[in-house]
């Protein structure tokens, strides 16, 4: 179909346009070629979204005798009530849970699963629903310290060789006088801070906001210092599952349910 | 007016000229001077991960890392099916490039060798899946190998965790099948190259019982190696030794997976006579990703790893090398693997492997 024209040697206009309607028939062609059909039109039968988890991170599931509860949990119940729909919660292992969204075992991951760009040939992911990156940690009523840039000729307290503690000594590099000041747990390392051994702490989100819900004398900075978006995962072909669950997320939002059901487990 | 098209050819001749000359001249990077690893811990060691790794630059930067780390070893794979053609001739390109990097930094290769190039084995087979009809091949590459890294790699390693059913193509285990297999690779590479160390394994730890469709318990499967005529055929045992959640003082037992295992594997080669053999753990360590079941705390980490060296140190004069798996990856894996490393992919230093420098400069 591709002719050249004989004076130019250029491609006439037309066939180039012939040539890529060809291009996006083979491009709908192979996308059909995987075989699968969408989960969304089953899903809307059956009216049951069918979520996989791994039940041992609390506080985002945790099965204790054979009762599962977490935050995962509370938000996949709000997103099957927001698009009327019940929820049945299968478990794997944390290492097996892709391969049970592959083999169509469930419809949706939703376990504290974060952003794999590598797995996008497969799998899609929804909007990051939490944060779990590096956040850092002071005390109440603190001004001087808002940003990591703040820490110079400071003590910033970290776990010892925790990914916060690869990040502070990376920042020790670039801010002089910046102390880094490992200890064995992250709640030491916080401990620290409340009684002044530390200016600051530099923790993951998790173990930074649980140790805040129960220690009132520390906030965490405005704005997190790494970021490790968690989200919920499908299979590459349900595109259409996943619009309605970004839809029930930003609705979630947008209602405030979300941050309730985050501040019901990690705080405020 | 149409332009001529010779005019248009000799404007982007031009340009890619142009473009040519303005491309930066690549690195070049050389071994450098030779190194010396200093050390008071000699058994330490480190798995790299070099294979997959295409920049020289890095390679180099990876066994820089490993000398000013203080570990005189590395274990490193140089995959059969990676440099072997059905013709018989071989790519060295990058496992020489490998090992000349290793060797001026002062450093002891023990190299791993497997997986089964697709001329080798029947259609639709696992890379993995290595059966007798090739069995002559393998050693014909084990014995190239041996002659062409004479005095540069230690010791060669025949396959990995023969006893896992994943590692043997998929089948069920057998160590008979495994020892015909060290036979011919023994004879082939003390032929090439007698100085060259034979390992055999490297075992995996597991507790799978005879029949399981996983694998077969590293224990059973060393007394089946003996009982195939294996003793004559090996110079060393490869072992795979993973403290997974117990500290590495934790008591050995038959049925439990920790540390000191690897005196439950040596008793039995001590049970067969066989007790002038070293045993060289070459995958060995602790994981701290944050969910992971079989993982412990960063901090647990760091202090399980410098004890475990240290037990081995003290109560096993058999255990010629220690190798922490894994050094570094060139990608991350996104998933628990990156807690085992000591370096991140882009270089930066774990505290873990501060600890073990410091470690390794301690009397």
């Amino acid at each position: 179909m591709l002719r050249k024209n004989r004076k130019t040697g250029r491609l006439k206009i037309a066939d180039w346009r012939v040539s890529s309607l060809l291009f996006l028939l083979l491009l709908t062609g192979l996308a059909a070629c995987n075989g699968r059909e969408s989960a969304w039109p089953r899903i809307q039968q059956e009216g049951v979204l069918r979520v996989g988890l791994d039940p041992t991170y609390p506080p985002f599931e945790v099965d204790t005798g054979g009762e599962l509860s977490g935050l995962d949990v509370d938000l996949a119940q709000a997103m099957g009530a927001d698009l009327g729909l019940d929820v049945a919660f299968s478990y794997f292992g944390y290492d097996g849970l892709y391969d049970a969204l592959a083999t169509e075992q469930v419809d949706v991951l939703l376990s504290a699963l974060v952003i794999d760009p590598a797995r996008r040939e497969d799998f899609a992911y929804s909007e990051p629903y939490f944060n779990a990156g590096q956040i850092l940690i002071v005390r109440q009523g603190e001004t001087a310290v808002t940003s990591m840039t703040d820490l110079a000729n400071r003590t910033l307290a970290v776990e010892l060789g925790a990914q916060s503690h690869v990040e502070a000594l990376e920042w020790s590099r670039k801010l002089a006088g910046l102390t880094v000041q490992p200890y064995t747990t992250p709640e030491e390392a916080l401990t620290a801070v409340l009684q002044g051994e530390a200016d600051a702490a530099l923790v993951d989100g998790i173990n930074g906001r649980l140790f805040l819900r129960d220690n009132p004398g520390l906030t965490y900075t405005a704005n997190p210092v790494t970021v490790e978006p968690y989200a919920l995962v499908v299979r590459i072909e349900d595109s259409e599952l996943l619009d309605h669950l970004n839809d029930s997320l930003a609705r979630l939002q947008s209602s405030g349910e979300l941050d309730a059901i985050i501040a019901k487990w990690l705080g405020e | 007016m149409t332009r001529p098209a010779y005019k248009s050819g000799l404007r982007l001749f031009t340009l890619a000229l142009i473009l040519t000359f303005l491309r930066p001249a690549p690195l070049l990077v050389t071994p450098g001077p030779p190194q010396t690893v200093v050390t008071q811990h000699p058994i330490l060691g480190t798995h790299t991960r070099l294979t997959d790794e295409v920049e020289e630059w890095k390679i180099k930067r990876s066994l820089e890392l490993v000398r000013e780390m203080g570990a005189p070893w590395i274990v490193e794979f140089f995959p059969w099916a990676y440099y072997a053609a059905e013709d018989g001739s071989y790519a060295w390109g990058h496992p020489d490039m490998v090992v000349a990097h290793a060797a001026a930094q002062g450093l002891q290769v023990v190299a791993r060798l497997g997986l089964t190039p697709e001329w080798a084995r029947p259609p639709d087979t696992p890379l993995t899946y290595l059966d007798e009809s090739a069995y002559d091949d393998f050693a014909a590459y084990a014995a190239a190998f041996a002659d062409r890294y004479r005095g540069r790699v230690s010791a060669v390693i025949v396959g990995n965790e023969p006893n896992l059913s994943y590692e043997w193509g998929y089948r069920p285990t057998s160590p008979a099948d495994y020892v015909a297999l060290l036979k011919e690779v023994y004879t082939a590479v003390k032929a090439a190259n007698p100085d060259m160390q034979v390992l055999a394994g490297a075992l995996a730890p597991t507790l799978e019982p005879e029949g399981s469709p996983w694998g077969l318990n590293d224990l059973a499967y060393l007394q089946g190696m003996y009982d195939a005529g294996a003793a004559g055929y090996f110079d060393g045992l490869a072992v795979h030794a993973y403290g997974l959640t117990f500290p590495p003082e934790a008591e050995p037992g038959p049925d439990i997976l920790n540390f000191r295992r690897v005196e439950l594997v040596r008793q039995v080669m001590v049970d067969n006579s066989d007790a002038d053999k070293d045993i060289y753990i070459t995958e060995t360590g602790w994981n701290d990703h944050p969910r992971w079941t079989l993982a412990v705390r960063p901090a647990q980490r760091i202090q399980y790893t410098l004890d475990a060296l240290q037990y081995a140190e003290t109560h096993w004069p058999f255990v010629k090398m220690v190798a922490i798996w894994a050094f570094r990856f060139p990608a991350p894996q996104k998933s628990y693997m990156d807690y085992y490393t000591l370096v991140t992919p882009e270089f930066v230093k774990k505290p873990i492997y501060e600890a073990l420098q410091e470690y390794a400069q301690e009397k």
